[in-house]
């Protein structure tokens, strides 16, 4: 495997699962806050088909990272659910509404 | 062997008595109060049955594995006589309260916690393992707690509660890590193996361990600096406050530091600490006494004060007039609680300045608790004439620093000023109301306070029979009396109540004795010719107001309280509620703990 | 039944009985009655589970474990899959006992025993799991179904909050330990925990990375302080029963399978301890001070979780970083007595939440002056409650005081400044947290009932009896403490014997 590749992949990696957290800490969305968690896991995955070919299992790497689309849709499921009900009890979606819960 | 069972009585039968008569619930308090008579009366029956059994050592072991060793138990002369206490006066007292809590809210949780406490104070001082020493001296501070706030809708008495559950938690930390030092060296709990060879623990630890147990034994017993959650444990029934907070479990500092006394004796600097804590709880406690209006805060003032005697006489050697003093200040401490508890009860008031000149119309009342209050005086004939004098000459003996006695025989002086004081406000001088009619002392507070008088008169005459007892069954302390007195006894075919005799006589012709006695003479002079002496007393005037705050430590207690009350409330502004924020602690936790790990992996 | 057999039936009975209980809840519903069998299905799942465990028990080998293979996924049931079984089991059958009732007065209710069950179901497989990506599917899976049930008043605003803030957290957590796999398996080359374990001698840049991921990312979930911001949230908006479950069940799970991913990068052992005691000191003294000054109960318990994990962290800590199995057994001993405590703690809470509100078709938290003189009707839940915030205190002869005693004793043994000073710093804790225990047992036998209680509805006796049935394990132990100790002392070797390989 060439070098460049590998490194590239990590940048892509970290890049991604970067984007994915500050997403989660200055959105004002709860949908956005999932594509951010949705972006989190991109980049995992981009990880693990990573770590299987430097393993030199790709395959191995390959099904654990369907493993976890599958999980992770429903987790996404269940936050999107979640997102729908927030919309319909607190009339916005701005996770700054969400502070009742405090101190 | 089936008599090892008999250990588990005097624990056992209170025990059983608190589920019934927590089981009988509150709709019948006649039931319950006649439960609670009947167990308390066997457990004193199964307490005194050990008596035999004081000089002849019974054990019961049931192992329990792994790290918690066994759970033992065993017999000899300071834990049975410190059975007997718990377990008689423990009867008295629930007998005393027949009367006293007549018609009161909660009788099922009133008596299963009294019951409680007997069972776990006959266990505190039966067990020989610390571990289940820490357990049993952890239950009774439960018991003391919840007792003290028995009438939890006064906030007074849950903040008094929670003081001394408090305050005896974090002394008895002590006794915990000196339990978890004696387990690392020695794979045991069992106390008097340590006994037999404290050197199989190093120096250094044997050293934090007998300050620890000096710590737990200070916070237990109210002794300096700790002092302060007795009085306000004031607010509990007044045969709790007799019970609990007089005769036995404030005891249990001073029976620990007896009961260790062989081991940490060599430790530098240890006894010269206990004596200083003893002192300073006796001269202080005394003080406070002579200024407070509250009966019933007078009398645990003088509590401190007299466990300071007990304290500063295992300190200076003393043991066994350390314990001695502890058993005639039971009885007559107890019997001036209950006595004062007959006061209140009658007038409803706990306040000095309310009361006077009850002596017509309470005239039992007023025996019993002039009797108490002699004793307490050290008087002659008295209990606690005799043990004080005791405490006292060996403070003079051994090499003892000179200073400290006479700051203690100070405190005799004053401690007969404060009683004589209480008792002219009690029961001398105008009735403050129209007291007259004050109804004496019922038929169960007059069954509880007769034997308690009479104790009063007869403890004393023990003394012989105890120090035998001692003796034989405590191989690792070095009992000791005064040299001149060991010759007197030690001669062959001398009995046990001769030896009574032989030392009352001896201490008569000492000559110190009637240096206190002068002492104390004065101090009862002192309050009565109190007015002409009024220039000189208002030069003590700051003394006063000093004391009448406890000399600061309750604004120290109340600081810490508050610092902590305000660093918990300070810090809910860490729960911030938005969500950014929490992900944002993450991603700060990561990047705080990677720089550590990598710190530490460089290094 | 051969011991083969008894894990395999312990490991798929919840599954089995998830989807019967959903069913029989479900068809109820729509003909229109009360939901009724749906509890008693998944409380003979769970005992038949124990009955499968105790089979287990009595016929494995102990100290090796044993070997299960499911499909081509290996299965290692060791001394912790033991005690994280037996605990969960136990709760949750408690916890399924006190539902029913509990959840009367909501309208649907068929989902609840199913996702308990489920959520059991991988508490357990996570236990034996030994492979690191099959860990953190278990974990997702309890993850996924702990989000429903946080969420399971989706009325209330309070409920959807702490589960929105739930789920976003643990996906966080999910994310940083699947990383944290993926790094481990590049270096590696495998998923199985001795065979990592057994690779390095000495860990690298990049696998001491991994380890942090791991630390933080099972962290978030074992609420190691300062991430545990969602749990105050989700255990008080939860209904009781599931607060009781993730207080004593599920962050203890967290930390189980932290301590599974750790062994697995076992050659930096002494400092995962090290960094363990330092977040179990941080955990007490927090936790406690942020407790202090709570006015909901139900929030108040769940601050002195983040201190009771605390003293499981530093009896952990401590076993991992001096090889102290005494401290590590304490450790895994105050798990289980905790389990017992809070989920005491939190079913008689509910107890008086329901008869005080939620009968009354409310759902407000219930407060510090609610239950003032709450023993004058409610003698048992009361009685029940006091004994576990006493125990949670650590008094004596309380389950709770012996746990701490044990991580103490361990703490003590090891002999080094770090650890007493710790220890010390634990006692000092324990006192600290009487000052919050103390007063509702205080405020719970007043004279004077609040409002509250004086408009109260009874308990039904079916609440009370799992209450009951609690206070007495935590008395037993409290005398008999020894019962546990080998349950306590495998599980510790479980953990040391995979890092002394």
């Amino acid at each position: 495997m060439d070098y460049l590749d590998g490194v590239t992949i990590l940048l892509v990696v970290l890049g991604l699962v970067g984007i994915g957290i500050y997403t989660l800490m200055i959105s004002r969305s709860l949908i956005k806050i999932i594509i951010g968690m949705q972006l989190m896991v991109k980049g995992v995955l981009l990880a693990f088909v990573l770590a299987g070919r430097i393993s030199g299992n790709m395959g191995l790497g390959q099904s654990l990272a369907l493993t976890i689309i599958v999980v992770d849709t429903i987790v996404a499921v269940v936050a999107l659910a979640m997102a729908v009900r927030v919309r319909r009890r607190f009339g916005t979606l701005d996770p700054r509404a969400l502070t009742t819960l405090r101190r | 062997m089936i008599n090892g069972w008999l250990l588990l009585l005097p624990i056992g039968i209170p025990w059983l008595g608190c589920l019934a008569v927590w089981l009988v619930g509150d709709r019948r308090p006649r039931l319950q109060h006649t439960l609670a008579v009947i167990f308390s009366i066997l457990a004193g029956v199964a307490g005194l049955a050990l008596i035999p059994w004081s000089t002849q050592r019974l054990t019961l072991l049931l192992s329990l594995g792994g790290i918690f060793d066994a759970f033992r138990l065993a017999t000899d002369g300071l834990s049975v006589f410190l059975t007997v206490v718990a377990t008689v006066i423990g009867s008295l007292a629930v007998i005393f309260s027949v009367d006293y809590m007549h018609g009161e809210h909660s009788l099922g949780r009133y008596y299963a916690f009294v019951l409680f406490f007997i069972g776990s104070m006959s266990g505190l001082v039966l067990t020989t393992s610390l571990l289940w020493m820490f357990v049993f001296w952890e239950l009774t501070a439960l018991c003391s707690y919840a007792l003290i706030a028995f009438h939890n809708d006064d906030p007074k008495a849950v903040r008094g509660g929670i003081k001394a559950l408090i305050m005896t938690q974090l002394g008895g930390l002590g006794l915990l890590f000196g339990a978890l030092w004696l387990y690392t060296y020695t794979g045991s709990y069992d106390i008097p193996q340590f006994l037999g060879s404290p050197n199989s623990v190093p120096p250094t630890v044997l050293s934090w361990m007998a300050f620890g147990f000096l710590i737990a034994a200070a916070a237990k017993s109210a002794q300096f600096p700790f002092q302060t959650w007795l009085p306000d444990a004031m607010e509990a029934p007044t045969p709790v406050s007799a019970l609990i907070h007089a005769a036995t479990m404030v005891n249990a500092g001073v029976y620990l530091l007896a009961r260790f006394y062989p081991a940490f004796e060599a430790v530098p600097g240890w006894r010269f600490a206990v004596m200083v804590v003893g002192m300073l709880s006796a001269f202080l406690a005394a003080l406070m006494a002579l200024v407070s209006f509250d009966l019933k805060r007078v009398l645990a003032y003088s509590t401190v004060s007299q466990l300071g005697f007990m304290v500063y006489a295992v300190g200076a050697g003393g043991v066994f007039a350390s314990q001695f003093h502890l058993m005639s200040h039971s009885v007559f401490k107890a019997l001036l609680f209950l006595a004062a508890g007959a006061v209140i009860h009658a007038l409803g008031t706990r306040d000095m300045r309310q009361m006077g000149g009850l002596g017509p119309s309470m005239p039992f009342t007023h025996v019993v608790f002039t009797l108490g209050a002699l004793a307490l005086a050290g008087i002659p004939v008295l209990n606690g004439f005799w043990s004080k004098e005791l405490i006292l000459e060996v403070g003079l003996g051994h090499g003892n620093p000179t200073w400290i006695v006479s700051l203690m025989i100070l405190s005799t002086g004053l401690t007969a000023a404060y009683t004589v004081r209480m008792v002219a406000m009690v029961f001398y001088g105008r009735g403050h109301q129209d007291h007259h009619e004050a109804h004496d002392a019922g038929t169960a507070m007059k069954t509880a306070l007769i034997p308690l008088a009479a104790g009063t008169l007869t403890t004393w005459l023990l003394l012989g029979p105890f120090y035998a007892s001692l003796k034989l069954s405590l191989p690792h302390h070095k009992l000791e009396l005064n040299a001149v007195w060991e010759e007197a006894v030690g001669k062959a075919g001398v009995s046990e109540w001769e030896m009574t005799f032989k030392v009352g006589l001896e201490i008569l012709r000492e000559p110190s004795t009637y240096l206190v006695l002068l002492v104390v003479v004065l101090g009862v002079a002192a309050w009565l010719g109190r007015a002409r002496l009024a220039s000189l007393i208002a030069t003590f005037r700051g003394v006063e107001k000093a004391a009448q705050a406890s000399f600061g430590f309750e604004a120290i207690n109340e600081v810490v309280v508050q610092a902590v009350q305000r660093a918990g409330e300070a810090l809910r502004a860490t729960q911030t509620g938005y969500l950014a924020w929490n992900i944002f602690a993450i991603l700060l936790g990561w990047l705080v703990v990677l720089i550590l790990t990598m710190l530490g992996r460089a290094g | 039944m051969d011991a083969n057999m008894a894990v395999i039936g312990l490991l798929a009975l919840p599954f089995i009985g998830a989807p019967l209980t959903y069913l029989a809840d479900r068809l109820a519903l729509r003909r229109g009655d009360q939901p009724r069998f749906g509890q008693w299905i998944a409380l003979a799942i769970l005992l038949l589970s124990l009955y499968c465990l105790s089979v287990f028990w009595f016929s494995s080998p102990l100290q090796q474990g044993t070997w299960v293979l499911v499909g081509s996924v290996a299965l290692h049931w060791d001394g912790l899959s033991v005690l994280l079984a037996l605990t969960t089991i136990l709760l949750g059958s408690a916890v399924t006992l006190f539902s029913g009732s509990y959840l009367a007065e909501e309208k649907a209710h068929d989902k609840y025993f199913s996702l308990l069950l489920l959520m059991i179901g991988s508490i357990i497989g996570l236990g034996a799991s030994n492979d690191l990506f099959n860990l953190w599917l278990w974990f997702e899976l309890m993850a996924v179904s702990t989000y429903l049930l946080v969420a399971f008043y989706p009325q209330e605003k309070g409920s959807l909050e702490a589960g929105v803030k739930y789920l976003v957290q643990s996906a966080v957590g999910s994310v940083l330990i699947l990383l944290a796999i993926s790094i481990t398996y590049t270096y590696a080359g495998t998923l199985q925990l001795d065979g990592i374990r057994a690779r390095f001698s000495d860990l690298n840049s990049a696998l001491w990375v991994a380890g942090v991921l791991f630390v933080i990312g099972f962290g978030i979930k074992a609420a190691l302080v300062p991430l545990h911001t969602w749990l105050p949230d989700a255990h008080a908006q939860a209904p009781s029963g599931i607060s009781a479950m993730l207080s004593g069940v599920v962050i203890e799970a967290g930390l189980v399978a932290m301590l599974r991913a750790l062994m697995a990068l076992g050659a930096a052992e002494i400092h995962w301890g090290i960094l363990l005691m330092g977040f179990g000191a941080i955990n007490m003294l927090l936790g406690n001070l942020l407790a202090l000054r709570q006015h909901q109960i139900k929030r108040l318990l769940a601050f002195s979780s983040v201190a009771q994990v605390g003293y499981m962290l530093a009896g952990i800590g401590v076993g991992l970083a001096y090889q102290q199995p005494v401290a590590l057994a304490g450790g895994m001993f105050h798990l289980f007595t905790h389990a017992l405590m809070k989920g005491l703690a939190f079913l008689a809470v509910g107890a008086l939440l329901y008869a005080l509100v939620l009968s009354h078709r409310q759902h407000t938290p219930l407060t510090l002056e609610d239950v003032c003189g709450a023993a004058q009707r409610y003698p048992l839940a009361s009685l029940t409650l006091a004994i576990a915030l006493l125990g949670l205190g650590g008094l004596p002869p309380l389950a709770g005081f012996m746990s701490k005693w044990q991580i103490l004793v361990g703490g003590f043994s090891a002999q080094t400044d770090a650890s007493v000073a710790l220890m010390i710093l634990a006692g000092l804790n324990s006192v600290l947290s009487l000052g919050y225990y103390a007063p509702i047992v205080n405020r719970l036998y007043r004279h004077q009932p609040s409002e509250a209680v004086l408009r109260g509805n009874p308990v039904p006796n079916v609440m009370i009896l799992p209450l009951l049935i609690l206070s007495l394990g935590i008395l037993v132990l409290g005398f008999v403490p020894s019962l546990m100790n080998p349950i306590n002392d495998w599980a510790a070797l479980s953990v040391l014997g995979l890092g002394m390989h």
